[in-house]
């Protein structure tokens, strides 16, 4: 008798332990890597296609530079003021249903894009509202005191102006330099400064591009990767770009953890400026390879119109995110600017 | 009516505790929830199975975190790929779903399953080598029972055939044997207990409390199976003849669910695509099963019973392993399982116990050479055939 009972139980247990799945009436399709289209009754998970949900839009911050608020001393040097708010307490969804805790400049990640002349006395006004400790240190050159490093900048409101003149000519990195920085780093406290000679560069569609990665789990390995953060989201918005016309990227990569990242183009080769430093290219290569903060400039144009692929070589990069395209067309076939 | 109400007066008394629990559980969730509001909860999943399909894998997932998770990506070898979960990505406690990953993989090739959270925590799965996942048809369940008859019936009806060989044996030796077959039981019982905590290891999550849920089971198998013994033996007056054979008949049903926890290993091995059944793993578990058919044989060597009793009792030992390997390659869940191996557990210490309390009986004491070394000994040739398996 207890051994049927036992059975019984036993076999009840197990019967009602799978909770078993109902099927729901309408379907969903997604398509894979292969083309294959696929449907399911439930919920699709695909941030390789899915028509971004996130905030942050890849697609403004690309040509996005901010020049700051411009005055003239009485030497008639060009003076750019910015201020720059960092906070440290935003979720933020980085990837299509994945929220991670972003600690920011201006709100976004990467921050904004800074902008002067060779020459020109750039002012932060630095404020930090967040609940750490943050800084702003600047790649280039300047005084010791103006470096970021050591005049921390207390949470809540704490305040600093960097004040120096914008120099050398290139594209820079700038972050937070407080410890442990390898953590506020990876949160996101980064952007880009870019100083232009002052003779000008000539006339391109310029582009930013911020080579960075997200450890959501916290093992010191990066779960995401991407051109300008959200992963995968310039293969499904491809950037639109005309033939014969020059373009110019101020490529960054800021990506921790990981000693080096890189960046290969489809269909065609680069001009590479190491830094921007120099006006005549070391190379002209398809893939360059960068390690932390290591930077320049790529220039290159189309002959052909067509989806060209751009991404990292580091295919276990490209496969988490850093991956997407330029739909190249002919100006004359543009419908939209 | 005096009587009445004291009745009624008892069962008050008995639910009075239960009321306040309901109160005091309500208020926890209630208006007193923030008072219990410190540490984290962590969200948890736990992938229970993976099974490999025409160009597509399957991840069955389920919350065993102490809060609601939402599923937002798969991956593929730590590689993203687009999927879809059904029947949706949000997943309450203990609910499971399914992840569908359409995916060309590659026979044999080992492959790691990672599912991440919306707060982009990421859980996978090792699996050593993909196999594709077993179409449910009439040839597999075939293919099981030829298996389940390898590794369960013809090994004890060999073991059986000691029987003649024990009948003619002294006193002494007979109780060397009986003791054997209580060191046999022994190990048997302590090897499904270790098969239970390995299952519970690798597939359970830890939220299941896989190694108390063994020991309740196996307790209370033991427990009902030796109460229900006890009723039956002595209600039934039984003849001196007629004991060995209810022993045998306990033996058998315990020995049963031991194979059925056996074959429910060997299908899942094989429905999860775990292990290759070779030839001689199977040789491995007939040699180690034969010894289960001395078992039987030793308590009703001394008395006169039909060829059919011992074919009968052979069957109720053997052939529910053609009934695990079913269960384990087509219903396979880590928690059946653990019940199983655990049931079996139980029942056979009890059988073991009550060979004991046998011996004890006639001969009035435990301590003596031929009842030593039998359990010893029986316990050695468990451990020594245990190697092949």
């Amino acid at each position: 008798m207890i051994l049927i009972l036992s059975a019984l139980v036993g076999i009840s247990i197990t019967v009602v332990f799978p909770t078993l799945t109902e099927a729901q009436l309408e379907k969903k399709t997604f398509v894979t890597h292969s083309g294959q289209v696929i449907q399911t009754s439930g919920d699709v998970l695909d941030p390789l296609s899915a028509s971004s949900t996130v905030e942050f839009d890849p697609q403004k911050f690309l040509r996005d530079f901010n020049y700051g608020r411009i005055s003239e001393s009485k030497t008639g040097q060009t003076i750019r003021d910015f201020t720059i708010i960092a906070e440290d307490d935003k979720i933020q969804e980085i990837s299509p249903g994945v929220f991670y805790n972003v600690w920011t400049f201006n709100g976004t990640v990467p921050g904004p894009t800074i902008r002067a002349t060779e020459g020109d006395l750039v002012r932060i006004h630095f404020i930090n509202n967040g609940s750490k400790s943050h800084t702003m240190h600047f790649h280039g050159i300047h005084k010791a005191e103006m470096d970021g490093v050591f005049e921390i900048v207390g949470p809540g409101g704490g305040q600093f102006t960097y004040e120096f003149e914008a120099g050398p000519v290139g594209v820079h990195p700038y972050h937070c330099h407080v410890m442990p920085l390898e953590e506020h780093i990876s949160h996101g406290l980064y952007g880009v400064f870019i100083v232009d000679p002052k003779e000008g560069r000539p006339a391109a569609d310029e582009m930013v591009m911020v080579l960075n990665g997200f450890d959501t789990d916290f093992d010191t390995d990066n779960n995401f990767y991407a051109a300008n953060t959200i992963p995968f989201y310039y293969q499904h918005h491809p950037i639109q770009i005309k033939t014969n016309k020059l373009i110019r990227i101020y490529v960054v990569n800021m990506v921790e953890f990981d000693p080096i990242n890189n960046f290969h183009l489809h269909g065609n080769l680069f001009h590479y400026y190491p830094t921007g430093t120099d006006t005549v290219p070391s190379t002209f290569t398809d893939m360059i390879t960068l390690s932390q903060t290591e930077r320049g400039i790529m220039e290159f144009q189309y002959s052909y119109p067509g989806k060209y692929l751009f991404h990292a070589h580091k295919v276990e990069f490209s496969e988490k995110g850093w991956t997407g395209l330029f739909l190249v067309q002919n100006p004359e076939d543009s419908l939209v600017d | 009516m005096n009587q009445r109400s004291s009745q009624i007066r008892t069962v008050v008394s008995g639910l009075i505790p239960f009321v306040f629990l309901v109160i005091m559980i309500l208020y926890l969730f209630g208006p007193g929830s923030n008072l219990l509001k410190f540490g984290i909860a962590l969200p948890e999943i736990t992938i229970e199975k993976v099974e490999f399909f025409d160009s597509e894998i399957h991840a069955t997932v389920r919350n065993t975190g102490p809060i609601p998770v939402k599923i937002a990506m798969a991956d593929v070898n730590d590689r993203i790929q687009p999927a879809a979960i059904e029947p949706d990505k949000s997943l309450e406690r203990f609910e499971t779903a399914l992840v569908r990953i359409p995916f060309s993989w590659n026979k044999a090739e080992p492959y790691t399953i990672g599912i991440t959270l919306d707060d982009g925590l990421r859980f996978d799965k090792f699996i050593e080598a993909a196999s594709p996942a077993i179409k449910s048809d009439y040839n597999l369940a075939g293919f099981f029972a030829i298996i389940g008859t390898y590794v369960g019936i013809i090994p004890v009806m060999i073991g059986l055939l000691w029987l003649p060989f024990i009948k003619r044996i002294g006193k002494n030796k007979y109780n060397f044997f009986l003791a054997l077959t209580v060191g046999l039981l022994v190990f048997l019982g302590i090897d499904a207990m270790q098969e239970g905590f390995e299952v519970s290891q690798k597939n359970l999550s830890i939220n299941f409390n896989g190694g108390l849920l063994i020991a309740t089971i196996t307790l209370l198998s033991f427990l009902g199976l030796y109460y229900s013994a006890e009723k039956l033996t002595s209600r039934t007056k039984l003849s001196i003849d007629s004991k060995p054979l209810a022993i045998g008949l306990m033996i058998a049903i315990g020995i049963g669910l031991h194979n059925l926890g056996e074959g429910l290993a060997i299908g899942a091995a094989v429905g999860l695509g775990q292990v290759a059944l070779t030839t001689f793993l199977i040789v491995g578990f007939a040699l180690h099963n034969t010894t289960e058919g001395l078992a039987i044989a030793s308590p009703i060597a001394k008395t006169k019973s039909p060829i059919s009793k011992i074919i009968i009792l052979g069957l109720i030992a053997g052939a529910p392993a053609i009934l695990g390997t079913w269960i384990g390659g087509f219903f396979y869940s880590p928690y059946t399982a653990i019940v199983f191996l655990s049931i079996g557990a139980g029942a056979i210490f009890q059988v073991a116990l009550v060979i004991l309390k046998w011996l004890y009986q006639s001969e009035q004491k435990l301590v003596q050479a031929s009842i030593v070394s039998g359990i010893g000994v029986g316990m050695l040739i468990m451990y020594l055939t245990s190697i092949l398996v």
